[in-house]
């Protein structure tokens, strides 16, 4: 059920009416009935995957939530009687019990969503591999269909066992509940990935009808059609014809397809974010932030701290803190300090993990070997960023380079941007070879005339449409800088006389009906990270 | 408190640690300055901070450092 079908407006309807008429104290039981129900229109089969995320999760954290309690008790009493070599003992043995709860668990549900995500990918290239030694073998190959947002589940479900491994939160006791807060049904398809400190709260309270959060709620949801249906379907089209045909659309084609792919890439993904999270609020549930104006980024780090912002919290929390102040890598960083000199030595426990992660963020995105090239892209420009960023600023500082001004500001915005847009045409290229290729011919085949001699009108969207496109990207751009100003778009909406605001308002409806990009059944193309 | 102070001088000699009450949560600082201090701090006071100490509270001022490290020690 496609968050932008009129099916969805439907069920959405429903199941806040079913939710609020609910007593407060079972709202969580409906809201998980409306989360399974959601779950069981992308295919009953996948409950199977679902359930045996929420049974080992549950498993798991509750035995380690007792285990943690005998342990306490048990510390406590012996505390007194242990120097500080004992207290480390106890504490290493303790932790490596825990261990054996927690690595199996991780295995098992990673296991799950690796099988299904990237066995055909392995065996397909071991299978090449194997040709080329003329082995007598072959791999067999399966092609699984991934059961909805098993990525995004699986993320967030794993983040609460390592907190409750952690004992940053205490074992959720209720099963039901536990499997509520794995199927939040606006989060599930495409993220945000939730935290179980902000969201059980939440979810298992029973909330009040607030007028004022269902209204942030709808136009939230307006705004998110809004850059789906109006600006990135309609920036698709451009896209496709463009990559679709990287043989026939060479040089400038290529420059003006990787910037739409930019505009198309954010609204897709930045709108279904937002139709979730107005879904969300609706049920008075507030989710975390996932994107804050990501090409206003001044740098690659800094985009990444605004771009999915949840996949790259949950990357830092538990993949990069435990991974760069882990023994091995303090090691590294000493013995890095004695041979290659402070500066680059401190910097290795940073630098290598961070590298592994956008290798891993890659990854994540599909089994292909054009995103393994595009985190290797991004690890890349991340630790020469990193190692790059003090001799560069004192080069500024020799050259005289005001720094402080707009126009620095905006070299570093749109700097910024460029290295993005080519890091998408590694992502949008039909394999990594032709985006090779495509880069190529747009630094080779550089044509400004060509788009304004009719070249613009020869990529499946008529003059009008291009209008349309254009005055959207701006009323998002707009927006954007309004919000980087720290300009609250909605509650200054609020304030303002009702003639303006229903003006507003009815301009949002009418804009979706009217330039919304539709196909059959009035049904918009599919969200792009929902296959991921 | 006058050595740590020194030890984060060192690491962002343009942060003001003694009035920032919110290091973390308002960006000052990132998670690379985190990983450096980490490691300045487990060699100058003989402690092992883990990622499970990692949270904005134990380092939005320069007292949750501290209540950290004495809490690391005495544990």
């Amino acid at each position: 059920m496609a968050f932008t079908s009129m099916q969805f407006v439907m069920f959405l309807a429903l199941a806040v009416a079913a939710y609020y008429l609910t007593p407060k104290r079972y709202r969580w039981v409906t809201l998980l009935v409306v989360n399974y129900v959601f779950y069981y229109f992308a295919g009953v089969k996948y409950f199977v995957y679902l359930f045996a995320t929420t049974l080992s999760t549950y498993i798991a954290t509750r035995k380690l939530g007792d285990m943690a309690a005998q342990n306490k008790a048990a510390y406590d009493a012996a505390k007194a009687t242990l120097d500080k070599e004992g207290k480390k003992a106890w504490k290493a043995a303790f932790t490596k019990r825990k261990r054996r709860i927690l690595i199996p668990t991780l295995l098992f549900n990673f296991g799950i969503l690796a099988v299904l995500k990237y066995s055909a990918f392995v065996s397909e290239n071991l299978n090449v591999l194997l040709e080329k030694i003329s082995a007598p073998i072959q791999m067999p190959v399966f092609h699984f269909l991934l059961p909805l947002g098993i990525s995004f589940y699986t993320f967030q479900t794993m983040g609460y066992l390592i907190d409750v491994y952690r004992e940053k939160v205490a074992p959720e006791r209720n099963i039901g509940k536990l499997a509520l807060f794995i199927s939040f049904f606006p989060s599930i398809v495409q993220g945000p990935i939730g935290r179980f400190q902000t969201l059980s709260e939440q979810l298992f309270r029973g909330n009040s009808f607030s007028y004022e959060q269902a209204k942030f709620g709808v136009q939230l949801m307006l705004w998110g059609a809004f850059k789906k249906l109006v600006i990135a379907d309609r920036a698709g089209v451009m896209v496709d014809t463009v990559f679709g045909f990287p043989e026939t659309y060479g040089g400038t084609y290529i420059a003006v397809a990787a910037l739409v792919y930019c505009i198309q890439l954010y609204g897709d993904f930045s709108g279904g974010i937002d139709i979730a999270t107005g879904a969300a609020q609706l049920f008075g549930i507030r989710l975390d932030k996932n994107f804050e104006r990501p090409y206003l980024a001044t740098s690659i780090p800094d985009f990444w701290r605004r771009w999915h912002i949840s996949l790259g919290a949950w990357f830092r929390d538990y993949v990069f803190y435990p991974l760069s102040l882990s023994k091995f890598f303090m090691r590294v960083g000493k013995k890095g300090r004695q041979i290659l000199g402070n500066y680059v030595g401190k910097l290795l426990p940073v630098l290598i993990p961070q590298f592994i992660i956008f290798f891993l963020i890659g990854v994540w995105h599909g089994a292909e070997w054009k995103y393994i090239a595009f985190g290797f892209y991004n690890g890349t420009l991340i630790v020469l960023g990193i190692l790059f960023e003090q001799p560069l600023q004192n080069l500024a500082k020799k050259l005289h380079i005001q720094t402080e001004c707009f126009s620095w500001h905006l070299f570093r915005i749109l700097r910024t941007l460029v290295l993005v847009a080519l890091g998408k045409i590694i992502t949008r290229a039909p394999g990594f070879h032709v985006s090779l290729s495509m880069m190529h011919s747009m630094v080779t085949n550089w044509d400004m005339d060509a788009l304004w001699t009719g070249g613009l009108l020869q990529l499946g969207l008529d003059i009008q449409d291009l209008w349309v496109l254009a005055l959207a990207s701006l009323v998002l751009l707009a927006v954007s800088i309004m919000q980087e100003s720290g300009i609250r778009v909605r509650e200054t909406l609020a304030k303002q006389n009702l003639y303006f605001r229903w003006i507003i308002y009815l301009s949002a409806v009418f804009s979706l009906i009217l330039f919304g990009v539709y196909g059959l059944n009035y049904n918009a193309a599919d969200f792009i990270y929902r296959g991921f | 408190m006058e050595s740590l102070l020194k030890i984060l001088a060192e690491i962002r000699p343009d942060v003001d640690f003694e009035d920032n009450k919110e290091l973390v949560d308002s960006g000052e600082l990132d998670s690379f300055d985190i990983v450096t201090l980490v490691g300045e701090l487990c060699d100058a006071y003989d402690i092992e901070i883990g990622a499970d100490d990692i949270v904005p509270e134990n380092f939005n001022s320069v007292e949750a450092m501290m209540a950290l490290v004495t809490r690391l020690q005495e544990d």
